[in-house]
């Protein structure tokens, strides 16, 4: 795992240079350019206030911006995830004509969609304004939960990537897994309507749910996160991130033959 | 890999054995749901079966500074050899060191994004090829100098046409300034002039000591570029050692193979390692006489690769004579590159008599007033022969050439030749003479 992060430090040039070709290739050849970031969630936004606050009333203050705050983090875990199946099956032109560090592609996704996620951030944070919900000094635990989403994040994107090489459907399984994922993650609802009984297994035993309560803990609570799930999702993710990392290093050698 | 650059050899490759598994070569994906019905049918494959063996146990040491061209029939696994010398793949047993900064040209253009910029994917392609920034920013505009590609380096690379998109991709790819230069037959790029370019930029490679390897089908390129030339049949090095001798027996085996109706199927896939038949040493006495060189010049003797239609040519064979020869006969063949004989003679037909007298050296040489050739590549082959044709010695030493013509003329000669047009009041002004 430290080599892998090493090597990843060491070809951060290369990283940095795919990472803004990413961003740039997004925004260039539309008008609105960045807005289209920002329009995705705001549209699910939208549906998700119609459906709750409109048809199924929930007793949620400032809806909209609730759903923002978890909406926004799960659009960059999960665009990563599904993009990051297929970062090293897709680039069969890089990996099999030049010498190139296959961990800096799925690496590439996680940045570039975790970039898109920051740069949305100051949009949030304007729209709590607007329905009176200011940032507290308590976002100085932000970064840790940052860190702690994308240690998990660069766990399953590391695994799926290089098992989609040899699994070809796993991206397919991957999108369909998405969506069950999305619900069982309370992105649109609080965790607290989740009947107790589930609650360990929802809530725990999902690193989604654990970094969504964080985030509207900061944001939308205004307190801290807990610390004990977060603690225990730092250390299962940083044990799978090593086994990931050596998976994928194991199957890097194959990578150029079976892409 | 071993980075060091005390080594006097650039490339040390023991032993390698290259096995892919065969569903990869098929391009056959396994998917979680294949690999669950077999699971379920019980089938498991054996492993050994599905393997395919693409390296054999090669072995070759490339010396630094030494430009070395590989050369074998399609699949015998040359390019496989320079993925794994690049670092693609890894070897399955058998160790590749490398002292030096490897830079490989397999194919161009690695990582170019259509809609960006040239001179943005020169970046982009540039980091991938191993350069950092700060190294591109400084050499970006002699990148964009030698693509030649003026103001269309700053449009989106989907606008250009394929010529300049390879210009773009090897001027990045020669810039890259590494110690050890790998390359898949990409030397034909772009127009006439820029092939001079690319060449002349290959040639500034060789001088500046940088180790290169190249894999090539074009003989013609072994022989006048390379050190050394590395012969690889199925999966092994055949030969390795001057080009010249390499290309002989090269040539001389895929002719064998014609000649016994060999099947040219993929070598790693045929019954019994599917080799190029062995050549039996010539099983002839001591040669009375030998050819030492062939060599083709212009009139005032130096050597040439490439003429002009109207120029005239000389060529120069060197023989060895071990004893008196009689009735000497030399005979020449000038071959077309798509195999047309343009032109075959010999002494004999031509009623010239030669007679070796003593041992020793001497020269024949064919002199050419006007080679009247149409553009395109040619090479000349010649043959000694003895006493009712017993031959002494083929010489498949062929010199390659270009002709090279002002005049969009086709066919396989210009005879000498100019245009009169006359009554009807016509005129053609200046008169045009061609060849005359």
């Amino acid at each position: 795992m430290i080599r892998n992060l090493r090597e990843l430090y060491q070809y951060r040039g290369l990283l940095l240079s795919l990472t803004q070709r990413e961003l740039k290739a997004r925004y260039r050849n539309s008008v609105l350019g960045f807005l289209w970031t920002f329009l995705n969630p705001t549209l699910q936004m939208v549906v998700y206030s119609l459906l709750f606050t409109v048809y199924m009333r929930q007793k949620i203050e400032s809806y909209t911006y609730f759903v923002f705050v978890g909406l926004l983090p799960w659009i960059w875990f999960s665009t990563s995830l599904l993009a990051g199946a297929s970062s090293i099956s897709d680039r069969r032109d890089l990996l099999t004509k030049v010498r190139f560090p296959a961990q800096v592609l799925p690496a590439t996704i996680i940045a570039t969609n975790l970039i898109n996620y920051l740069l949305s951030l100051p949009l949030m944070v304007l729209l709590g304004v607007f329905q009176g919900r200011y940032p507290t000094w308590h976002i100085v635990a932000f970064p840790v939960v940052l860190l702690t989403q994308l240690c998990v994040t660069m766990a399953l994107v590391y695994l799926v990537s290089a098992l989609n090489v040899t699994f070809r459907d796993l991206q397919q399984i991957i999108g369909n897994l998405l969506t069950m994922w999305f619900f069982v993650t309370p992105v649109f609802y609080m965790a607290n309507t989740i009947p107790p009984e589930f609650h360990t297994l929802l809530v725990l035993g999902n690193p989604m749910a654990v970094m969504t309560t964080s985030y509207q803990a900061i944001f939308y609570e205004h307190r801290l996160p807990d610390p004990g799930p977060l603690a225990l999702w730092m250390a299962i993710s940083l044990v799978l991130l090593w086994v990931a990392t050596n998976i994928f290093e194991r199957r890097r050698e194959e990578f150029a033959e079976f892409v | 890999m071993t980075i060091a650059i005390a080594s006097p050899d650039a490339i040390v490759i023991r032993n390698v054995v290259k096995r892919f598994k065969k569903n990869t070569i098929r391009r056959e994906y396994t998917t979680l749901k294949s690999e669950i019905v077999r699971w379920l049918r019980g089938k498991r494959d054996a492993d050994g079966k599905s393997m395919i063996e693409a390296l054999r146990g090669v072995d070759l040491v490339v010396p630094r500074g030494k430009t070395v061209g590989v050369i074998g029939r399609n699949g015998s696994g040359k390019s496989t050899l320079l993925k794994l010398i690049t670092g693609i793949y890894s070897p399955t047993s058998g160790t590749i060191d490398i002292h030096g900064r490897i830079s490989a040209l397999l194919d161009l253009g690695a990582g170019f994004h259509p809609d960006f910029s040239g001179r943005e994917n020169i970046l982009i392609n540039g980091i991938i090829l191993g350069m950092s920034r700060t190294e591109i920013r400084d050499r970006m505009d002699e990148i964009i100098a030698f693509s030649e590609l003026g103001e269309f380096i700053d449009e989106p690379v989907r606008t250009y046409s394929s010529g300049m998109y390879m210009r773009l991709a090897f001027s990045v790819a020669t810039h890259v300034d590494p110690d050890i230069l790998i390359i898949d037959e990409i030397l034909a790029v772009g127009d006439e002039h820029f092939g001079k370019k690319s060449l002349a930029k290959m040639t500034e490679f060789k001088r500046a000591g940088k180790t290169i390897v190249i894999v090539t089908h074009d003989l013609g390129t072994l022989e006048r570029w390379c050190d050394l030339g590395a012969w690889i049949d199925a999966g092994r090095i055949r030969e390795f050692g001057p080009p010249a001798e390499v290309i002989r027996s090269y040539r001389r085996a895929v002719a064998l193979a014609e000649q016994q109706g060999m099947v040219m199927d993929a070598p790693a896939l045929a019954p019994g390692g599917g080799a190029l038949p062995s050549l039996v040493p010539p099983a002839r006495p001591a040669l009375s006489l030998g050819l030492d060189s062939v060599l083709l010049t212009r009139r005032d003797g130096t050597a040439v690769e490439s003429v002009d239609t109207e120029d005239g040519l000389e060529l120069r064979v060197a023989f060895t004579a071990r004893e008196a020869v009689a009735d000497l006969g030399f005979g020449v063949e000038l071959k077309r590159a798509d195999g047309t004989v343009a032109y075959r003679t010999n002494t004999f037909v031509e009623g010239v008599p030669l007679n070796v007298e003593a041992a020793g050296s001497g020269t024949v040489r064919l002199l050419i007033d006007r080679l009247g050739l149409t553009a395109g590549a040619y090479s000349f082959s010649v043959t000694v022969c003895g006493k009712e044709g017993r031959k002494l010695e083929t010489s498949e030493s062929t010199c390659s050439f270009q002709v090279r013509s002002g005049v969009a003329d086709e066919g396989v000669t210009r005879p000498p030749h100019r245009w009169v047009v006359e009554g009807a009041g016509a005129r053609v002004s200046p008169v045009r003479t061609v060849g005359a």
